[in-house]
């Protein structure tokens, strides 16, 4: 494991409009690493990522660091390139893009060069034979018509193809029946397996945590991390739900 | 001239009985046809030039396309397109300069009774059919060139004929501040096949075209057209292109539209037969300061007819484009059905598009749906992209790409590929 975080922020502050949705986050996700973050729903958490990520509906503050370059002011796809990387909870569809082309255009510009056709096809199929996708997936139209369990298994194909160095996964779990989470899962296992990307799943079930083991889960409410712990905590928020937190929220946001 | 013509919007002297009767005898064309040429020529003295309030004329000055130029005076025979060998097509034509500069039809062609050739020269019989999908009344460009005329192409496919390699009729526009009337008469006999595919290239800034391409098809027929315009920037242009369709006949139009300054087609079928086919689906792709009029339109005559419209407009910089698209049923034609849609991206905040379509149904056993679109690109799908690493051009390509490839994706696979390519290229070039 290398000394530098694959990825950190400190003192983030996300924007819609006016309304701040997150007050003040810092993570730390070495190499490695699986975090999650769990919170109710309308917490923040998915603003966070998608911020990170660079959505133009969301004004972010704070700073933001890839394998210890500061990126908070560049571009998607100058974040993407360097290795950023977003699951989305609701992937778009782009009628008329075939999954194949866009897949193709997209591993092409983060490895900086041109991908041969047939070096392409060998390790989409590869790729898509230990997701479970009929290869037809790939003359399709970009999520044009795609179940909710098909759109999230093409974020996950992207994870794979893409080996990014920092994975944020929103949502990746809902939607899914539990042979499809299985696969996913599975998917998520073989990105990170070696060893090389950190990731971080925001999630409000502990049922894709049962697959994809995380290291530190953090807790996250009205636009705060108020707990970190270990894999654990997770049960214990199956358990219990997340209202014997909100007091600590509150607290922290007093202190704040 | 031009300018009294304007000030009081009558066509009368815009073409004369004696200027016509030269240009048709220099042509020895028979007589039938200089009597139809003559016959338009009286129709103009009795025309004015359509008000802008009509729908047709709503977004595009009809003076724009009245003749800078003496429509009969020689035309500079100045060929601007290179003829090159083309293996993939059974025949080819060339017109410039209103003359027919050349024509090539292949021997499997010939021996099968085809004909390609120089329509001024034209037997009787095939002459007899002009005006059928466009008459000369259709509107005063139509008149104009009905009675004017020059550099026409009969292609004629008899009965049971099928061509399995298109034909390429091509056109190059006039040079700066000269005009070109060309003219298209294509006859599919019964159970005939071809496809066509019919392009505009060239021209000076300030060039006119006023152009007339009529397809008629016998029972059974099929044809696939294609209406190619890339005319260099600054031409003035109007392309009227009708089919015709006789029954159970089959007809597909592929219009793809790019070049010159102002650009309107009128583009439609008119189903006349019980269980005839038609279908138009059409690409524009524009910038700068282009300006883009197009009109459709799928006429219902017969019972049992189908025909279904997918036109889609990419505009870029400050240019216009406007869309209107009619389908009209005869209260005689039962059990139709008719689908219409028209779809606009925008591409820059100065660029513009309308779209308005129209029905006009009398009958009440029909199947019947339109629909339009404006929309400048979609933040969510350049995030999409550029979170996957694709910078913003890229991502534009791919998203015009895709708008218009899906309706690329209906042609024939020969008419597709180049048009794609001609996408490509023009998406590069952005």
């Amino acid at each position: 494991m290398s000394q530098q975080p694959v990825f950190s922020c400190s003192d983030v502050h996300v924007y819609v409009a006016d309304r701040e949705v997150v007050k003040g986050v810092d993570l730390t996700v070495p190499a490695g690493e699986i975090h999650a973050i769990m919170g109710p729903n309308g917490s923040g958490k998915s603003s966070l990522v998608s911020a990170i990520a660079g959505h133009p509906a969301f004004t972010l503050t704070g700073q933001l660091f890839l394998d210890g370059e500061e990126i908070s002011e560049l571009e998607p796809d100058e974040k993407a390139r360097r290795g950023l990387f977003l699951a989305f909870q609701y992937p778009v569809a782009i009628p008329g893009v075939t999954v194949g082309s866009f897949l193709r255009a997209a591993v092409s510009a983060r490895r900086g060069q041109d991908v041969p056709v047939r070096e392409f096809r060998r390790e989409l199929q590869a790729a898509m034979e230990a997701l479970e996708m009929d290869r037809s997936f790939a003359g399709r139209y970009l999520n044009d018509g795609f179940s909710g369990g098909e759109k999230k298994r093409l974020e996950i194909l992207q994870l794979l193809l893409l080996q990014p160095r920092f994975a944020m996964l929103d949502e990746t779990d809902s939607g899914l029946d539990i042979d499809a989470l299985r696969i996913v899962a599975g998917g998520i296992n073989q990105a990170a397996r070696g060893g090389e990307m950190g990731t971080l799943i925001v999630t409000h079930y502990q049922r894709l945590l049962n697959y994809v083991e995380p290291h530190v889960v953090h807790v996250f409410i009205n636009g705060r991390i108020v707990r970190s712990g270990g894999p654990e905590l997770a049960l214990e928020l199956e358990a219990r739900g997340y209202d014997w937190l909100q007091p600590e929220a509150a607290a922290a946001g007093g202190v704040s | 001239m031009a300018s009294a013509t304007k000030a009081d919007a009558t066509l009368a002297g815009v073409v004369s009985v004696e200027a016509v009767a030269a240009l048709s005898a220099a042509a020895r064309e028979s007589e039938a046809l200089r009597a139809r040429r003559l016959e338009a020529v009286r129709l103009l003295e009795g025309m004015t030039l359509p008000h802008r309030a009509r729908h047709l004329w709503r977004y595009t000055d009809p003076a724009r396309f009245l003749p800078s130029a003496d429509l009969t005076a020689p035309a500079p025979t100045e060929v601007t397109s290179q003829w090159r060998r083309d293996d993939e097509v059974v025949g080819v034509a060339l017109v410039a300069g209103g003359v027919v500069q050349r024509v090539e039809l292949a021997e499997e062609a010939r021996e099968k009774g085809v004909t390609l050739a120089n329509l001024h020269a034209s037997p009787a019989e095939a002459l007899a059919h002009l005006g059928t999908a466009v008459p000369a009344d259709h509107g005063f460009i139509e008149t104009l060139n009905t009675a004017a005329w020059r550099g026409g192409l009969l292609l004629h496919v008899p009965a049971g004929v099928r061509l399995d390699r298109p034909l390429r009729l091509r056109f190059a526009a006039p040079p700066a501040g000269s005009l070109a009337l060309p003219r298209v008469l294509v006859l599919a006999g019964r159970h005939a096949s071809c496809e066509v595919i019919e392009g505009h290239g060239g021209g000076g800034a300030g060039a006119q075209v006023l152009g007339v391409t009529e397809v008629l098809l016998e029972e059974g027929a099929e044809v696939r057209y294609s209406l190619v315009q890339k005319w260099e920037p600054g031409v003035l242009g109007h392309l009227t292109a009708y089919a015709h369709l006789g029954p159970r006949s089959r007809f597909t139009m592929a219009t793809a539209v790019f070049g010159g300054a102002l650009a309107k087609t009128d583009v439609g079928a008119t189903l006349a037969g019980e269980g005839a086919e038609s279908e138009i689906y059409g690409v524009t792709f524009g910038g700068e300061t282009q300006h883009f009029d197009h009109h459709t339109e799928h006429r219902h005559l017969a019972g049992r007819t189908r025909s279904n419209l997918d036109t889609r407009v990419v505009v870029t910089d400050a240019a216009h484009s406007a869309y209107t698209g009619l389908i009209r049923i005869a209260p005689e034609a039962a059990g139709c059905e008719a689908y219409q849609e028209n779809r606009n991206l925008l591409l820059s905040p100065h660029a513009r598009a309308e779209s308005i379509p129209e029905l006009e149904i009398s009958n009440e056993d029909v199947r019947c749906t339109h629909g339009a679109t404006v929309a400048p690109l979609d933040p969510e799908q350049l995030f999409y992209l550029g979170s996957r690493g694709l910078p913003r051009n890229q991502a534009h390509r791919l998203i015009v790409f895709g708008f218009l490839g899906q309706t690329l994706a209906r042609l024939p696979e020969a008419t597709r590929e180049r048009l794609e390519a001609m996408v490509a290229a023009r998406l590069h070039g952005d």
